[in-house]
């Protein structure tokens, strides 16, 4: 990754920016609310945050952990955000890359109304893996981070270790191609920074490679290896934009439809299900896998269904505000073959 | 005097000796995460840690559970009970506010005495707790403002002190110092130690740095049921189980049958359940009393800081700060207590102007 400066540098003016951005949109009444991030109260965390007033913007804040996807909170929120006449009131998005794609792929599923939020378009520079940090550090808490020269310096109570911020990127934003939201012309966007025209992708999905190079029977071992510690708390599914169903697959309980219990079966039951249901649909964000309260790498699976959809339809999600997912259509001269077949 | 030094290296002899008496629990890293795991190799166990990710009430109360299973013969049902109930349980390391835990967790599962959970009771009850201080509270630790301290004995049968190079054994209970009793190889303490221990025990004390006002916020609670606070609390949340599992108080759980028609068997199991999930009080007839995230955001502050104080006259958190740094939206319970306790305040505000 080339930047013209310094990582932290390049932060600080985009965070300057999008205050100054919120605050003129607040103020000119362009937008009610604004959804971004602020502070975290703990090193390696961001909190989402809901500003309604002018001077509440300065807590807004713009850094590599900005992890979670606020496109989330828009499909249960939007029928709420009404003034008190009942009519919706316009929400205006901290928005990178991938909340910018999350937002598109919600209207194409008709989930919310693109007429009524304003983009806040924001070059994204990647996330840190904070969960990979956190293992590598192990047991002693980490109470400082801070980006200095391309590294991410972590400062605790005996220790300081630097980490390079290329490599310590999740493995999605090391090979994204959508740093800031995809322009469309029915999009209302505002941007903060340098923006890039994006209208179709060249996808990259050289962080399959290694996963791909397995056989059959080693990937199994995997998946099994990589979700046996799973706690089935549904932090993964929360945090997916994606996943928006009112009662979800796994919660059908009149009958049962999959198993609730932490045996390794109906985990990776949960898991692979989800990743089915994400096939054509996952905006390549990593929010499942930042947030996962046991540093679980959710990603590859949802990858390499994206690569199969993208190899066989052409097709990558919340780019094209127009063009319905493959799983949610159907055309004459659609590929035939089965979707999960041995490439 | 029952306090004895425990070397580093002898933990694993420790094990040898035990083990063969208990089914013995310890802290291991299982792919990056502390967990209190049955122990196969007392090489795994690692003693050198902040707290584990998962709480140890997961070896009482494990996230998936069987309760009983039965087989189908024609017309007949054979039920098979648990087996393993009066096996005896050591769990070894585990820190003063998680051993106080597997307390308040006995106070629910007895629901004052009317009514008994057995199967986490007799296990509890069949249970020796090797309890470790707490060196290094994290930041995000609170034990001293919940009744607790990171040197907290009381609810350990036996309690060890970090000293470096070895560990401080302290007989607390009738029960620990009976077991140290037969372990009679381990050294006699120096009066050396015993003051080190102390000074350790002091300066783990004073780090501990966020103190908050509980009892004021169970005060605040009573009246502010309906208090716009929640929506502000339950704002970011995005109602996951991350707070719920991962808590040592948690208790609640759902209970499951499992048939398997084609062996002539089944089971009824209890897994892990959190009052963040919509389907937490549903009721049968479709209604759900706590339909919205603002309304399970509540229960759960409710549950521990007022409900649990009024029905058990106890705290139902022990300021482990699991929830605090392991939030994937970061909706911080310090912020939120502070918020709470902002609300009177407010109210005090009104009442003078």
């Amino acid at each position: 990754m080339v930047l013209k400066m310094g990582v932290e540098a390049e932060n600080q003016n985009i965070e300057k920016s999008m205050i100054e951005t919120a605050n003129n949109l607040l103020k000119n009444k362009e937008v009610d609310v604004i959804i971004g991030y602020s502070k975290g109260t703990v090193p390696l965390s961001s909190a989402p945050i809901i500003i309604r007033r002018e001077e509440d913007t300065d807590k807004l804040i713009w850094n590599n952990l900005c992890y979670v996807n606020l496109a989330k909170y828009l499909v249960p929120l939007m029928p709420q955000l009404c003034d008190s006449e009942g009519n919706s009131l316009k929400i205006g998005v901290v928005s990178k890359g991938c909340v910018g794609r999350a937002l598109i792929h919600l209207a194409v599923e008709k989930q919310i109304k693109l007429d009524d939020i304003k983009i806040i378009g924001i070059p994204c520079n990647g996330n840190i893996n904070r969960k990979r940090i956190e293992k590598e550090i192990g047991e002693s808490e980490i109470l400082e981070l801070s980006i200095v020269d391309n590294n991410i310096n972590v400062k605790g109570k005996d220790f300081e270790q630097s980490f390079p911020f290329d490599e310590y990127l999740n493995e999605l934003c090391k090979v994204c191609k959508v740093k800031s939201p995809p322009n469309n012309e029915s999009l209302a966007e505002v941007c903060v920074g340098e923006c890039l025209e994006i209208t179709s992708v060249e996808d990259d999905f050289s962080d399959l490679d290694e996963y791909e190079s397995k056989s059959t029977e080693e990937k199994w071992d995997y998946i099994i290896d990589t979700l046996r510690t799973c706690t089935r708390c549904y932090a993964c599914r929360e945090a997916c934009p994606m996943c928006y169903c009112h009662l979800c697959f796994v919660d059908q309980n009149k009958p049962i439809w999959f198993g609730k219990t932490t045996e390794i079966s109906e985990i990776i039951t949960f898991h692979l299900t989800r990743a089915m249901h994400l096939a054509g649909r996952c905006v390549a964000c990593g929010a499942c896998s930042s947030v996962c309260p046991m540093g679980i790498d959710l990603n590859l699976i949802t990858r390499k269904l994206e690569k199969i959809v993208k190899g066989r339809f052409n097709f990558t999600s919340g780019i094209d505000i127009e063009t319905l997912a493959p799983m949610t259509t159907f055309k004459m001269d659609d590929s035939e073959e089965f979707m999960l077949e041995e490439d | 005097m029952e306090q004895k030094i425990l070397q580093k290296d002898q933990v694993g002899k420790l094990y040898s000796e035990l083990s063969k008496v208990y089914t013995f629990y310890a802290p291991i890293k299982e792919k990056g995460n502390i967990v209190f795991k049955k122990i196969e190799n007392p090489k795994d166990i690692v003693l050198d840690y902040l707290n584990s990710k998962i709480p140890p009430k997961s070896v009482l109360f494990p996230e998936t559970e069987v309760l009983f299973e039965y087989k189908l013969d024609g017309k007949d049902v054979e039920i098979i009970d648990r087996q393993d109930l009066d096996d005896k349980i050591l769990i070894f390391g585990i820190r003063p506010c998680d051993a106080y835990s597997l307390e308040l967790m006995a106070n629910f599962f007895s629901f004052h005495g009317n009514l008994k959970d057995e199967l986490y009771l007799k296990k509890k009850e069949n249970t020796t707790i090797i309890g470790m201080g707490c060196n290094n509270p994290r930041t995000t630790c609170f034990c001293t403002s919940v009744d607790g301290n990171p040197f907290k004995k009381e609810d350990s049968d036996i309690f060890l002190t970090d000293l470096g190079e070895k560990y401080l054994v302290e007989g607390i209970s009738d029960k620990g110092k009976d077991l140290i009793q037969k372990l009679s190889w381990l050294a006699e303490a120096k009066n050396a130690d015993i003051k080190k221990a102390n000074e350790l025990a002091k300066q783990a004390e004073e780090s501990i740095t966020t103190k908050m006002d509980v009892k004021e916020v169970t005060k605040i609670l009573e009246s502010s049921f309906q208090h716009p606070v929640w929506d502000e609390i339950s704002e970011s949340c995005i109602g996951c189980g991350t707070c719920a599992y991962l808590c040592p108080t948690c208790t609640c759980f759902d209970v499951i049958d499992e048939t398997d028609d084609y062996n002539n068997k089944g089971r009824r199991i209890r897994i892990w359940d959190t009052c963040q999930s919509c389907l937490y009080t549903l009721e049968a007839s479709g209604h759900n009393p706590r339909d919205t995230k603002i309304q399970r955001c509540r229960n759960r502050i409710m549950h521990k800081f007022s409900y649990y104080p009024k029905n058990y006259d106890l705290l139902g958190c022990v300021g482990c700060g699991r929830c605090i740094h392991l939030c994937p939206v970061n909706n911080d319970l310090r912020v939120i207590l502070d918020k709470i306790l902002k609300v009177e305040k407010k109210e005090d505000e009104k009442a003078i102007a």
